[in-house]
């Protein structure tokens, strides 16, 4: 007989893996078999998982499909479970494992629209209209909200995103795909995260700021880069 | 090992709470509802929410927006209280910290695990697992129960699982061990009636005489909430079916029975109408909670009329 630990983790890795012969004998014989049961549960675990991609990472979904985006992510799945009760924030690393799946390859955009699909996720789940740090200019002083952050990518995943959203099929493929420095303040309004691109310069400047330097120092340090 | 009385745990719950949640029927709100509930206020007697899907600051202050015009239940389903390797620490501190914001008036979770021991880290799976009914199971789980009772500073209920199978090694049956956990940690009990017809049916057994069992072994007092929700029969490969616990339509008769059963027995609960797949309008909801709330009327009819 197993311990209930032991029970556990070998019932944990059965339900991720599928293979449930290792559990034979633990169970009553019932009007339904070990083999379905635990066949119930796995497709609750991989429903949920899925799902909860699906939710964090919806244009990622829009663009590839529930087929594709279903078998990615029950890959991701089974490399990455799930390791707290809370789901928010799970996915964070779906976007570099995007990046490298090979069924993938042909999109190389797909990781960065997932890294823009998971920092909105992130600044939806932040409080709202919280003070952040200070902007000051001298003559004025300026409260950044808390929610505030810069976002870096290569791929053109803000317009993606706005023409998926749009149904604007004409735009999508108007879309200039190949790969340049793209940045992005996003921040926290009541409909959820808004987005607005950022010149290189301006992006330097806000995450000197973000980082604790003052105007000066940021806005010297932004020019330099730019 | 802690112990408490439901009686200090009473008296706790009772300081801490906003107002009381009614012996009334209320309605499990979801995200697909909120815009609804929080432009509309509609009627319902109280809310109840899963704590998990409000553990960032965003979400924190809606749920305290919804806790300004309703009674509201925080029904966990992430404590995974039947874990060999105890309640996950920062867990019990994000569902401590939402508890003190919110004071809800009553806080739940399931007699389920969901997390594993994993090569020195946790495995944490989206379900709830059914345990072994067995004494290793029962000082594992009164632990757990003990140890988050005492943080929060007040008595969960426990909710009777779904479940699917049985393990050969158990030797208590789902009631007995529930009684015995409410003798030895003063936790309440959430009875929830279609987890109770799911399982008998799953398991052959009639529900109504599984549905007896339970109001046999667990004291009256203790079952602080009821549950009812829909549920999903299939049919299996090699003949026979399955009932799946999905909560994706409305309750079907034969829970309605086991309603009127445990209502006449137990008096009017706190009950609630849960729906969680290919959810519905929210006055669908309303109208299963009317439902609801005419057995509770006539309860309370009969109550008075013998008073």
């Amino acid at each position: 007989m197993l311990d209930l630990g032991s029970l556990q983790k070998q019932m944990a890795a059965a339900l991720l893996d599928g293979r449930f012969d290792v559990l034979e004998g633990q169970v009553m014989a019932g009007p339904v078999g070990a083999a379905e049961a635990f066949g119930l549960h796995r497709n609750t675990v991989r429903y949920a998982l899925t799902n909860a991609l699906r939710l964090t990472f919806p244009t990622v979904d829009s663009l590839v499909g529930e087929a594709f985006f279903d078998q990615a992510a029950l890959a991701f799945v089974a490399e990455h479970p799930p390791t707290r009760a809370c789901l928010t924030g799970y996915g964070r690393d779906f976007p570099d494992f995007l990046a490298c799946y090979p069924l993938a390859a042909g999109l190389p955009y797909l990781a960065d629209v997932g890294r823009l699909d998971f920092a909105v996720e992130e600044v939806g789940g932040c409080a709202l209209g919280r003070d952040g740090p200070v902007l000051d200019l001298g003559e004025a002083v300026m409260t950044l909200d808390a929610s505030l952050r810069v976002l870096r990518l290569d791929a053109p995943a803000a317009a993606i995103r706005d023409a998926l959203e749009g149904g604007d099929d004409g735009a999508l493929a108007a879309i200039d795909l190949n790969p340049r420095p793209r940045s992005h303040a996003l921040w926290r309004r009541p409909e959820g995260a808004a987005i607005r691109p950022l010149s290189p310069v301006s992006a330097a400047f806000l995450e000197g700021i973000l980082a604790g330097a003052s105007a000066e120092d940021a806005l010297t340090a932004a020019l330099a880069t730019g | 090992m802690a112990s408490h009385s439901i009686s200090q745990l009473s008296s706790s719950d009772a300081a801490s709470a906003r107002s009381p949640i009614p012996a009334a029927a209320g309605i499990g709100l979801r995200l697909q509802h909120h815009a609804h509930v929080r432009r509309e206020r509609p009627e319902a007697a109280w809310l109840e929410v899963h704590p998990e899907n409000y553990m960032t600051p965003g979400r924190a202050d809606e749920l305290l927006a919804f806790a300004d015009h309703y009674p509201l239940s925080l029904h966990a389903v992430g404590l995974s209280l039947g874990s060999a390797c105890g309640v996950d620490a920062d867990h019990l501190r994000r569902l401590a910290e939402l508890e003190r914001q919110v004071r809800p008036d009553l806080m739940s979770d399931h007699l389920s695990w969901s997390a594993a021991a994993d090569q020195g880290g946790l495995v944490v799976l989206p379900d709830l697992l059914p345990l072994p009914y067995t004494q290793e199971a029962l000082n594992v789980v009164t632990a757990n129960i003990d140890h988050v009772q005492g943080v929060l500073g007040r008595r969960l209920l426990i909710e009777n699982p779904s479940t699917y199978l049985q393990f050969s090694q158990s030797s208590l049956s789902e009631a007995e061990f529930l009684c015995a956990l409410v003798r030895r940690t003063g936790c309440g009990v959430l009875l929830d009636l279609n987890n109770i017809h799911v399982s008998a049916m799953n398991q052959g057994i009639d529900p109504a005489s599984a549905l007896g069992e339970y109001l046999a072994w667990i004291p009256h007092e203790a079952i602080g909430e009821i549950h009812l929700a829909g549920h999903a029969v299939r049919d299996l490969e090699g003949g026979g079916q399955v009932r799946i616990d999905d909560h994706g339509s409305r309750v079907c008769p034969d829970v309605w029975g086991l309603y009127h059963t445990a209502v006449r027995t137990l008096g009017a609960r706190p009950t609630l109408i849960e729906w969680d797949t290919d959810i519905p309008a929210f006055t669908v909801l309303q109208d299963e909670a009317a439902t609801a709330q005419s057995f509770l009327d006539r309860v309370r009819t009969r109550e008075l009329a013998h008073a």
